[in-house]
């Protein structure tokens, strides 16, 4: 059922790995494509992606820096997986603990890690499970609770007779014990009341509602395996010696049972896990342990400084998923972390944080405009940038910025109009094409001007006159052709195609989105529904999507600067330019320490 | 006191003359107390303020010293097989290697006649850790092992280009001058370019990216640097043995 399963540290070494029969293709590509897309892109909050056909899921070691994944079709829903893997893991570690714990590459490479034999037992274990489980099927209707309440008991009624009923109704459902929320209904059949008869089954439900009551409203909660004890008994006596006190509450969010939503019931969340040992030492020294290493870190050990770093973030203008996601997986990244001597939990957190922002911040590929556009040169064809954003954030003027850059470093440029519907728009580039050919005169540059701009009027189609520009820069061996298209809303869908058809008829090589510095939790909606509509309209199998973002306005916000991580987290995409002011010389590059030291100040 | 005036302009000189007082007191006590005391009790006093001294001292020299130069990091862009040749190089076997994100390492015994040991570093190659490792490890090397992939290059040559040239122009590496050992990895492939084809074209790219307009050459580098080639996983995939001679030669002459 697997395609593979693979265990390797995080230092890259493969310490073991399996491969599905009949499964041919190797799973370095999905496994490399997992690492490389959630756990370096710090989007590690859920433990699942999808990989073309493949599903992998995933758990980290941070203990021993191992990583655990797990591959199979997507097609196959596997129950058992995640509880699978949690198993591997552990009788991993504790089969291999003397060795790990030596710590360094020379133990990785020099010890072979036997574990196919575990491995198979452990599987064969989880798919029998699995099986046992998937054996239960839909109830019929003469198992079903409905059918066990009487027509007269259905109708409501003032008084007494409501409230015994309903108490009836109410600790049968108590009966369906929940671990988990999920699978719902798998598990009733094992402890539901299949000995009794009906009557039996009212009737013991109405001694303990009256139990209930007179036992009073704080009652603990304890595991469903004790209502176990009811089962098969005899007659009513006996079953009141063997119930005990606690019933079992039953959760709300259980589907089939929302309707019983009185006062009685009060939802709990599934039993915590154990938590993980810490070693040795009573509850007194705990804080001494806290000083004193060998203290791994926990996630209650971190939900209150996450918790204030998540606010801080969010205060700092981080859009609120953003951050929340962050945190999450930063968590990921630090649970049963062994700290270092002298280190609290505040601090670990902090500098996690800290490198996974400076981790996001920092480009996934090589930025160098110039560059390409020198490739662009050899090979006659110009280069060409398209700007697109929603209104007003600045995509003219920096537009006129980066073709004063670009004309710095010895390039000609043809600027296409291709907003042809805000008035003055064209206008407003005329000009800047004036101004920057008089500081730098058409006489220095060998009689050509630097600039030229390429414009058919206003409420012509954009995409048509895009491509003309293209055109004309080819024929005139201009090196760079930019293309400033209309703001517009990002809900706006007919605009949103226009856009997306401009994008994908011209391919430009470079798609630029321009946000404001001053947006906030707006960014992950603007860029999400723009890539979504570039992704939407192409008629290719790679469509092309936003490959860089311009941060413009970054001169109006103090320190708030978290609109970069938003921006950057959503994409995945480098910011290439920085717009800091109005003049020309406004244009920066992102320094990602200057933006993280800012963003971590109190 | 009558020689105390109440006029303001005194009032100072005869603060200060105060001061004076007590302090010549309080030294005088001193001295007192000094020879009153046991010699023992004050020759103990002044060791333990000279230790504390000393450690001190010894503690500023340590913690602040530069960090002897010994380590071996094996630097290049993604899938350039770093990781292979580092397991190979430290314990000749061959392992399946994945995307690292945390640095690994291990110490390497060089096959010379004076045998010296080096740490051996592999760092991940990911754009977006790259720059943080190299951060934390540049002070420590003593030669960076540049991995390339041959087979690949000219599809990435301005990306290897680039990384190779911001190598050489960060200001630690420039002040210690570690041996740039460039190694063209996976020679297996018949595709494969050769390291003179390589550094040829890497010397055409800086010209690009120094903005210099002359020609650039490897040779006018203060440092040491050598073109070679290698090839972690041999013709024979698994088995087999690497064929990373060259490299291991390179190493032993550091």
């Amino acid at each position: 059922m697997l395609d593979f399963f693979t265990i390797f540290s995080k230092g890259g070494i493969v310490l073991w790995c399996f491969q599905g029969a009949g499964v041919k293709e190797s799973f370095t590509g999905p496994v490399n494509a997992l690492i490389r897309s959630v756990i370096l892109q710090e989007r590690s909050g859920s433990n699942s992606f999808t990989h073309e056909r493949q599903s992998l899921k995933y758990k980290l070691d941070n203990e021993f820096e191992l990583i655990f994944v797990v591959g199979f079709q997507n097609i196959l829903t596997l129950t058992y997986v995640d509880k699978f893997i949690d198993d591997v893991q552990l009788r991993f570690r504790d089969r291999y603990k003397n060795e790990l714990v030596q710590k360094g590459a020379l133990m990785l490479l020099n010890n072979s890690f036997e574990f196919e034999d575990d491995f198979q037992r452990i599987l064969r274990e989880a798919e029998e499970s699995s099986r046992t489980r998937s054996t239960t099927y839909m109830r019929a209707f003469q198992e079903s609770e409905k059918s066990k309440k009487t027509v007269k008991s259905m109708i409501e009624t003032k008084g007494g007779d409501k409230g015994k009923e309903q108490g009836g109704k109410k600790s049968k459902s108590s009966k369906k014990e929940l671990e988990k929320p999920s699978p719902p209904g798998q598990k009733t059949l094992q402890n539901g009341n299949q000995g009794l008869t009906q009557e039996e089954i009212i009737q013991k439900k109405r001694e303990e509602f009256i139990r209930k009551h007179t036992a009073g409203p704080t009652e603990k909660p304890s595991l469903p395996h004790i209502q176990r004890g009811r089962r098969g008994g005899g007659g009513s006596g006996q079953r009141n010696k063997q119930t005990k006190v606690f019933p079992v509450f039953d959760c709300l969010c259980m589907p089939g049972f929302s309707f019983y939503a009185n006062k009685h019931l009060v939802c709990l969340p599934p039993p915590p896990p154990p938590p993980p040992k810490k070693g040795g030492g009573g509850g007194g020294c705990g804080w001494v342990k806290g000083w004193v290493g060998s203290k791994s870190l926990s996630q209650e050990d971190m939900e209150p400084v996450l918790e204030k770093m998540k606010e801080h973030l969010i205060a700092k203008n981080v859009a609120a998923e953003i951050a929340s996601q962050l945190c999450d997986s930063v968590a990921k990244k630090l649970e049963g972390k062994v700290m270092g001597t002298f280190t609290t939990v505040a601090s670990t957190v902090k500098q996690a944080l800290q490198d996974s922002l400076v981790q996001i911040l920092q480009p996934k590929r090589r930025v160098d405009i110039l560059r390409d556009v020198m490739e662009a040169q050899s090979q006659r064809r110009p280069f060409v940038i398209t700007f697109c954003g929603v209104n007003g954030v600045g995509k003219s003027t920096n537009l006129a910025k980066i073709s004063y850059w670009l004309i710095e470093n010895g390039f000609t440029v043809l600027i296409a109009a291709c907003d042809t519907f805000r008035a003055g728009a064209v206008e407003q580039l005329r000009t800047h094409q004036r101004r920057l050919n008089a500081l730098h005169p058409p006489e220095k540059h060998g009689g050509q001007p630097v600039v030229q701009l390429y414009e058919k009027g206003y409420g012509k189609d954009a995409a048509g006159i895009a491509m003309e520009a293209i055109a004309y820069a080819r024929n005139q061996a201009f090196d760079v052709v930019l293309v400033d298209t209309a703001g517009r809303m990002q809900d706006n869908a007919p605009l949103m195609t226009a856009l997306a058809k401009l994008i994908a008829v011209n391919m430009p090589d470079l798609v630029l989105f321009v946000g404001e510095a001053l947006v906030g939790n707006e960014a992950v909606d603007q860029l999400v529904k723009f890539n979504q509509a570039l992704a939407d309209h192409s008629m290719s199998e790679k469509p092309r999507l936003i490959d860089g973002i311009v941060l413009t306005k970054f001169d109006t916000i103090d320190d708030k600067v978290g609109a970069a991580i938003s921006m950057t987290y959503i994409t995945g995409q480098p910011i290439v330019f920085v717009g800091t002011g109005q003049t020309y010389n406004d244009l920066r590059s992102l320094n990602a320490r200057a933006v993280v030291g800012a963003l971590m100040k109190a | 006191m009558d020689e105390r005036s109440v006029g303001g302009d005194m009032g100072g000189k005869e603060d200060a003359k105060m001061l004076e007082n007590t302090v010549k007191q309080f030294i005088e006590y001193v001295r007192k107390q000094v020879e009153e005391q046991d010699p023992v009790f004050l020759i103990s006093v002044v060791v333990a303020l000279a230790a504390i001294i000393i450690t001190c001292v010894f503690l500023k020299y340590f913690l602040t010293s530069k960090t002897v130069r010994s380590a071996v990091l094996l630097v290049g862009l993604c899938d350039s097989g770093k990781t292979l040749l580092f397991s190979r190089l430290v314990s000749g076997k061959f392992k399946r290697t994945q995307t690292s994100i945390t640095d690994s390492s291990a110490p390497y015994k060089a096959k010379s006649d004076k045998g010296t040991t080096w740490t051996l570093i592999d760092l991940p190659g990911h754009d977006s850790l790259r720059a943080q490792y190299l951060e934390k490890f540049k002070s420590a090397a003593r030669a960076i092992v540049f991995v390339v992939d041959s087979a690949i290059f000219q599809k990435e040559v301005r990306d290897v280009a680039e990384f190779l040239y911001v190598l050489l122009t960060d200001s630690v590496i420039c002040r210690n001058t570690p041996t740039l050992l460039v190694a063209c990895n996976k020679q297996d492939i018949t595709m494969a370019k050769s390291a003179k084809l390589i550094q040829q074209q890497l010397e055409k790219e800086f010209v690009f990216l120094g903005k210099k307009g002359k020609d650039f050459e490897f040779s006018q580098l203060p440092m040491r640097v050598e073109f070679l080639e290698c090839s972690a996983l041999s013709n024979k995939a698994e088995e087999g043995e690497a064929d990373i001679k060259s490299l291991e030669k390179s190493l032993a002459k550091l």
